[in-house]
């Protein structure tokens, strides 16, 4: 065994330039796959790692997964808000253990400002039940403080202290430029969308929007900020509400109910629920990644074997004499195995090294550009799987130069 | 004196075909005795050796190889049983590149004597054989034989058909390629190894020339109904 490890080691290495070149085709391969795979699982993790912090969300009434996306990623626009006084209603509800009302609409330069109460911070988690922490500061003192996400702090370079202008709208030239805001906290980086939030309380937003009617600024009246009493200040609307349940086994009644309300159309999603269909429809996209990097593999395999018979007839005189030396025909079959053994696992190895020298590149990239934050984790379980699926996939394939060997061995001799 | 080799009633056909067909009724070779076999091309020599070493197995007819049937040996036993009695000599060589002249030597032994572990024997009896043949050390230890001279390669061949210490060495035209200096070097090293180390040679060749280094010699024409 030992021997013939070695005759096919060094006749691989006489071959430098050929196996070379079939090494880096399936390591390409391999790292391919498992990028996409990373990726795959990456991005789906960041997404569910959003929905740890309620059973129910309560809207205005629209599609589910639009509800969704924007009460939780804030991705798109509410169609409606919901009124104050059918969110104090349900929040009276004897099964809701906690309710947190959100409010969104406005912006800070490319980020999105969402209203909350104090309770956000400390009933949102992320991901293995991770409470929000702060980096630096804390939660809001006066009305116009706001707290911060980790990445608009990074992108923005900004301080504690720091004065900020909330804009009206998304992506709007109206600012609400009388009432500029204190920055009192910045929060940890998450990997959720909070890091690219801008969270104020629902008093500010309030206040902020006194003199304005559908949109625009009403321009005669001139107000200051510190004629508002709290009274005042109390939220008309808000966007959604977080609901957290007592028992999960009452989900679906309080879904039905709030459903059923009769005061003002609403809607309840559970959020686990409506990301798994939401998933349903990525994950074609997905398969079709993975399907054509398997397709890549198949093909890296084919030149495996290709190399393996391309050089089965320079190499008859090599396999005649090792016959001749005493090796059987399945010596020489073996042979073959074991080179073809040899391409994968090195391969496999080389594909390892460098996809984690990628990880270490493309995961702050990809954080930054497009909020996928991937934990870097050395070889997962089902890699190891997946690197034993290749190796044996890429023995059998080999099966057939190694048969052609064997048969032209059993008659090569002098 | 013994016979090293017997052949009787031997009937070859590749693949049962009759296209070529291979038939010799009686041939023997003595111990110690070196020979020579002259044919035409496509007489069938190689075939011959090939039979000889077990590679191939004839329809009818039986080897005798010291005082062994081969010819009713298993596959395996046949390559078991060529390993170690049988050393062979191709042409142009067939010196394997991509390892040491060292481990080109040692070839036969790692099939069947490493097994055994008596490896620092077969080691020591290389580098004495080889210094017997002016090949140093530095030349067996080469990382590689592609930048052997064909006076070197010459030697590690025959030093790789000798060094399991075989009963009989089959030498298929390994003079066929070379310059008639070379030719001649080659075959007074092949005599005396043959000659210190006892063993019986049979050597094929075209080359009519030849015969006066041998005890004797064979027509394979005149003795075979080859077709």
């Amino acid at each position: 065994m030992k021997i013939l490890i070695n005759l096919a080691y060094q006749s691989l290495l006489s071959r430098k330039i050929t196996v070379f070149l079939t090494i880096i085709s399936l390591t390409v391969s391999i790292v391919l796959f498992l990028s996409i795979d990373t990726l795959r699982l990456g991005a789906k993790k960041s997404f569910f790692g959003n929905v740890k912090s309620g059973d129910i969300i309560l809207g205005s009434r629209s599609g589910e997964i639009q509800l969704l996306l924007y009460s939780l990623f804030q991705i798109g626009s509410p169609t409606n808000n919901i009124s104050w006084e059918s969110f104090q209603e349900i929040s009276k509800k004897p099964e809701i253990d906690w309710i947190i009302p959100i409010s969104l609409g406005d912006s800070h330069k490319q980020f999105r400002v969402m209203g909350t109460t104090k309770e956000y911070f400390d009933r949102f988690s992320y991901r293995k039940n991770q409470k929000l922490k702060y980096q630096e500061g804390t939660y809001f003192e006066n009305t116009f403080d706001v707290v911060i996400g980790n990445d608009v702090a990074k992108m923005l370079n900004y301080k504690l202290e720091d004065s900020i202008i909330i804009a009206h709208g998304i992506a709007s030239q109206s600012l609400h430029d009388e009432f500029p805001f204190k920055i009192k906290g910045i929060l940890n980086k998450t990997g959720t969308s909070i890091d690219r939030l801008v969270l104020v309380s629902l008093e500010a937003l309030e206040a902020i929007h006194k003199d304005w009617k559908t949109g625009s600024k009403i321009p005669t009246k001139i107000n200051s900020k510190k004629n508002y009493t709290e009274q005042d200040l109390i939220p008309k609307e808000i966007t959604a509400a977080i609901i957290k349940l007592k028992s999960p086994i009452t989900i679906f009644k309080i879904q039905r109910e709030i459903n059923d309300y009769e005061f003002e159309p609403l809607q309840a999603i559970i959020p686990g629920i409506v990301l798994t269909k939401l998933w349903q429809v990525v994950s074609v996209t997905e398969n079709i990644m993975l399907s054509i990097s398997a397709m890549v593999i198949v093909s890296a395999l084919i030149g495996l074997i290709a190399i393996l018979y391309s050089t089965l007839n320079n190499r008859r005189k090599e396999m005649a004499l090792l016959r001749i030396v005493g090796a059987s025909p399945k010596t020489i079959f073996s042979l073959l195995l074991i080179e073809a053994l040899i391409i994968s696992f090195l391969s496999i190895i080389i594909a390892i090294l460098f996809s984690q020298f990628l990880n270490l590149i493309l995961f702050p990239i990809l954080d930054q550009k497009f909020g996928i934050y991937l934990e870097n984790k050395f070889l997962l379980l089902k890699d190891l799987y997946f690197f034993v699926i290749i190796l044996f996939t890429s023995v059998f394939v080999s099966i057939f130069p190694a048969l052609q060997a064997y048969k032209n061995s059993i008659n090569d001799g002098i | 004196m013994s016979n090293a080799l017997e052949i009787n009633n031997l009937l070859f056909k590749w693949n049962n075909e009759d296209n070529f067909l291979l038939k010799i009724n009686k041939l023997s070779i003595k111990n110690n005795n070196k020979v020579i076999m002259f044919g035409e091309s496509g007489s069938g020599k190689s075939t011959l050796l090939n039979l000889i070493s077990g590679i191939l197995s004839p329809i009818s007819g039986t080897i005798i190889i010291k005082n062994k049937k081969i010819t009713q040996f298993t596959p395996n036993k046949k390559d078991a049983f060529r390993a170690n009695n049988i050393g062979v000599i191709f042409q142009q060589f067939n010196i394997l590149d991509y390892i040491s002249p060292l481990q080109n030597i040692l070839l036969p032994c790692f099939f069947t004597n490493f097994k055994k572990k008596n490896k620092k024997y077969f080691y020591d009896r290389a580098f004495e054989l080889a210094h017997k043949l002016g090949l140093n050390k530095n030349i067996l230890l080469q990382t590689n034989s592609n930048k052997l001279s064909v006076g070197q390669k010459q030697r590690v061949a025959i030093l790789r058909s000798v060094i399991n210490k075989p009963f009989l060495i089959l030498a298929d035209e390994p003079t066929s390629a070379l310059d008639n200096k070379n030719k001649e070097n080659f075959l007074d090293l092949l005599m005396t190894i043959c000659e210190t180390e006892k063993v019986t040679l049979l050597m094929v060749s075209h080359d009519t020339s030849l015969k006066k280094y041998f005890n004797s010699f064979i027509n394979l024409e005149k003795i075979s109904h080859s077709k």
